[in-house]
């Protein structure tokens, strides 16, 4: 039970930080922080990928009233649902994941993590500023904005990892 | 029938996937071009809630930049005042009030969301309906042209800023002899640069001429800042310039802005609907 109540609690921690710290910080060279994409990739192993999209769509849903987006954030997150389980089960283990752990990098081994998120927000970047940006004259762009926005993503959600992670020695 | 269950239940995964991506995708593209459903921006009751909170512990980050703004535009004002101004002719002249009349007024604002960073941006302003904002109303601030009012609930509006693709102001590069009117457009790159179309290149544009609002369609007055020219190119195959222009306004920290009531619009566009048509 505790277990679903900590994934409802950082379901909103996380929809409020993109949305009224990360999403309102403007860094230039288009980067764009994205924090939400953790949130799906920490859900628990045996949810199946329905469930999981509809988790992905609420949480896109509620990013994008508040930052009017219209449905960019929505539509990236489902699609980063449908990808997460066959990502996982490319590289997940031969006899299937243990269903006791968590897909963090303290469970999982961080070498584990960063290659399965690394692919999973970089396919969602992706999406997100191609949908966003919506000319393929400008595919340079696009491509740069995924790259610099994906790659302090990335180092953003391994500092939150580490935050999560030592949060959970303490106890 | 069978075949189709089976159908179904082996492309289950991916149906409720496409119907999730159709519902978001239909929600973006609609959006886009008209405004049709209030609740899903942050014009709903929620969402203004939580951001007025957010705005109330943000909006003091910059505030002494914006106080010695606001204070550098009363000294402006007040420097134009005629009972400030010393009389150097007395009694030769007088202003013939009747001669001007109040044609715009002017609804003063805060900014409670804003970015800048995205292909489209829009703001939210703290004022709706109630203070007489309507579709289609212009908005600056003191230092030049922020955007046009895309819908207004009864207390809060979204503001289409010139950050955004299709933002279509008509503008005027000032010029000696006399000014070219274009389109002012956003590429979605950099927030200090936009650009202008539909200027002809049969006439040589000096770097750093002033860029103003034209006022031909009743939304903005005449002369409003809008940028300087920074960079022109030859447009290859067509006799039209390349003009990007450094905007006026730092749309990075805006927070004060005046939206604006034109009071002869409504007889600008019932006299501009007698042109007849040629179809």
């Amino acid at each position: 039970m505790t277990n679903i109540y900590k994934h409802i609690i950082r379901f909103v921690i996380f929809t409020f930080l993109q949305a009224l710290v990360f999403n309102q910080l403007n860094i230039g060279f288009g980067i764009h922080l994205m924090i939400q994409p953790l949130f799906i990739m920490l859900l628990p192993f045996e949810l199946t990928v329905i469930p999981l999209m509809g988790v992905a769509f609420l949480m896109g849903f509620f990013i994008d009233i508040f930052s009017n987006t219209f449905g960019l954030y929505t539509s990236s997150l489902v699609l980063l649902a449908y990808l997460r389980p066959i990502v996982f089960k490319f590289y997940g283990p031969r006899e299937g994941y243990d269903p006791l752990k968590e897909p963090t990098a303290h469970d999982m081994g961080s070498g584990w993590f960063s290659i399965v998120y690394a692919i999973l927000l970089g396919l969602h970047a992706f999406w997100f500023f191609l949908l966003e940006i919506f000319e393929i004259g400008r595919f340079g762009f696009i491509l740069q904005k995924t790259i610099l926005s994906g790659a302090f993503s990335f180092l953003l959600a391994l500092l939150m990892q580490s935050f999560i992670l030592n949060s959970k020695q303490k106890k | 029938m069978r075949n189709l269950i089976a159908f179904l239940q082996r492309f289950r995964i991916f149906l409720v996937f496409a119907v999730l991506q159709i519902l978001a995708l239909s929600w973006y593209v609609t959006y886009l071009s008209f405004p049709r459903n209030q609740f899903l921006t942050t014009n709903n009751d929620i969402a203004i809630q939580i951001l007025e909170w957010e705005h109330d512990l943000t909006k003091h980050f910059n505030l002494s930049k914006n106080n010695t703004q606001l204070q550098w535009e009363n000294i402006y004002w007040r420097k134009r005042q005629p009972k400030f101004m010393y009389q150097l002719s007395r009694n030769k002249f007088k202003i013939d009030d009747t001669l001007y009349q109040q044609q715009y007024t002017y609804i003063p604002a805060e900014v409670i969301n804003s970015s800048v960073s995205r292909r489209n941006n829009y703001f939210t302003l703290n004022v709706g309906t109630a203070q007489g904002i309507k579709r289609g109303m212009g908005v600056f601030c003191h230092e030049g042209v922020v955007g046009v009012i895309h819908y207004a609930s009864e207390h809060y509006s979204l503001v289409k800023t010139v950050l955004t693709e299709d933002i279509n102001i008509d503008v005027n590069i000032h010029m000696k002899k006399s000014d070219l009117p274009g389109l002012l457009i956003w590429d979605g790159r950099d927030p200090r640069y936009g650009m202008i179309t539909g200027i002809n290149n049969d006439l040589r544009i000096k770097k750093w001429s002033k860029v103003e609002t034209r006022g031909g369609s009743g939304i903005f007055p005449k002369g409003l800042p809008v940028g300087k020219v920074s960079y022109t190119e030859p447009i290859e195959g067509q006799a039209l310039w390349k003009v990007e222009i450094r905007l006026a306004v730092d749309y990075r920290r805006l927070q004060r802005v005046y939206v604006i009531k034109n009071i002869h619009l409504a007889e600008q566009t019932a006299l501009e609907a007698r042109i007849p048509n040629e179809d």
